[in-house]
């Protein structure tokens, strides 16, 4: 089970740092005046940061699962 | 090997190991171009959870953010939070040491984070401290991104050490302390002028005390390793001006547990400034190997052992909408309302404990947000 998920989680990664180093997209390479669209905030994966740490701490007090977008962050008396 | 009486289902569970509302400084992955503008946000928070016939714990939290952009090179955010806490935490199997059926707990807690942009990429250094009076937390991250000459590949590096330590009410003159080390990798990728994806990679390793010093009968291991991949998936609609944001989430760890989290949210430009956005979210874990179900009391206590419904095998969904508006270029205001459910049916891998009962919670959230 554990190597099967590191295994897929590997493939997943090499296959995405192929298409950014090969510049191979899904169509030909994205244009920096052609990212206008990509800017929008919704476009981002950030989103809005205060909302996403309520909701999150949310989702952690309730569940075993936690973490996945990024690294960092205290805990509390609540997991 | 200690005999186990198993308590009644109904006893109420209280304690301070509840839902407090913490706001971690966590950074995600992909760190994005020296922002244009300052900007201060607040938002308060609202949360009640529930069971049949019984209200649980309910929250009332603020925070306020700040972020300033300095000499186009740097950014620094900080985050200062402050919750309350009141009620009882879940309903059967779930048993406090005390007797006490309510409670109520503040907590306060800081993050700061300093970001330094370089022409190919960025360095972000950060920090949390969290406090209530039986708990402590402190946190230092550091995370880079890589991205590539065309700007439509970003690698992703980070790394944190969290010190957590409890000091139980019930047992002042003790001190339980964990140690975490976490590291992650991620990629973003734009695929097309609407696409964008990434897939990130993460590890964490504790070690210490993870024990519930509130409730009877929970002894756990004293490490804990997890693995989480996660996927995320950005599409932008032309036609609508829409854009759809798909997430996945796997999570493994050494207690036993794996999850699957879908996330769906629908984002929907309106006129006059407004933004509407419908939110989905499904969750699923199975139980962790020591949790013991309600089903099935043993006559003999194993090397470890929880009670804790939230170790259990479940499944949840939530529905929500958050509505925004812009008011001129500088003001944003915005409110969420979110509505869970948990049951133990759900679990998408079976073993659900059936003694358990349905678990509702319902959120509101209300922001403003100024840019300068």
């Amino acid at each position: 089970m554990k190597s099967n998920f590191i295994l897929k989680s590997l493939q997943a990664i090499l296959c995405l740092i192929v298409l950014g180093l090969t510049g191979c997209s899904i169509g030909p390479a994205v244009q920096p005046w052609e990212k206008e669209t990509l800017a929008r905030p919704e476009m981002t994966f950030e989103g809005d940061p205060l909302d996403s740490k309520y909701t999150e701490h949310i989702y952690s007090s309730k569940e075993a699962a936690s973490g996945g977008s990024g690294v960092g962050g205290g805990g509390c008396g609540c997991n | 090997m200690k005999s186990i009486t198993y308590p009644s289902t109904n006893v109420v569970g209280a304690a301070l190991f509840a839902a407090a509302i913490a706001l971690p400084a966590s950074q995600t992955a992909f760190a994005e171009a020296v922002p244009e503008s300052s900007i201060v946000s607040f938002k308060y928070l609202n949360y009640q959870d529930s069971q049949p016939g019984q209200e649980r714990v309910g929250v009332n939290a603020y925070s306020i953010m700040g972020m300033v952009p300095i000499a186009g090179k740097w950014s620094i955010s900080t985050t200062y939070t402050n919750d309350s806490v009141s009620g009882a935490s879940p309903d059967a199997h779930s048993t406090v040491v005390s007797g006490a059926s309510k409670m109520t707990e503040n907590r306060q807690a800081v993050d700061l984070s300093v970001t330094r942009y370089l022409p190919k990429g960025s360095v972000t250094l950060g920090s949390s401290y969290s406090t209530e009076h039986d708990y402590v937390s402190k946190s230092y991250s550091a995370q880079e991104s890589i991205t590539t000459e065309d700007k439509n590949t970003t690698f992703t590096f980070g790394g944190s050490y969290t010190t957590d330590t409890i000091n139980p009410t019930i047992d002042k003159a003790s001190f339980y302390d964990r140690k975490t080390y976490s590291g992650m990798i991620g990629v973003t990728q734009v695929l097309t002028k609407e696409d964008i994806v990434q897939v990130n990679l993460g590890y964490a390793s504790g070690k210490g005390d993870y024990n519930d010093h509130y409730k009877l009968f929970d002894l756990r291991p004293d490490k804990r390793e997890s693995k989480t991949f996660m996927t995320r998936w950005n599409h932008h609609f032309d036609r609508r001006d829409g854009t759809a944001r798909l997430s996945y989430r796997y999570y493994t760890d050494s207690f036993g547990i794996n999850a699957h989290t879908f996330g769906m949210e629908y984002v929907q430009p309106l006129p006059h400034e407004w933004t509407v956005t419908p939110l989905f979210r499904f969750y699923s874990q199975t139980a962790a190997t020591f949790y013991l179900p309600t089903s099935d009391p043993l006559a003999t206590l194993p090397s470890y052992y929880s009670l804790d419904q939230r170790l259990s095998a479940f499944g949840a969904t939530s529905i929500g909408v958050k509505v925004e508006k812009k008011i001129g270029k500088e003001w944003l205001v915005d409110a969420r309302f979110e509505s869970y459910e948990q049951r133990p049916e759900w679990s998408i891998s079976g073993g659900g404990d059936k003694g358990l009962l349905p678990f509702y919670a319902r959120s509101i959230q209300v922001g403003l947000t100024r840019h300068f």
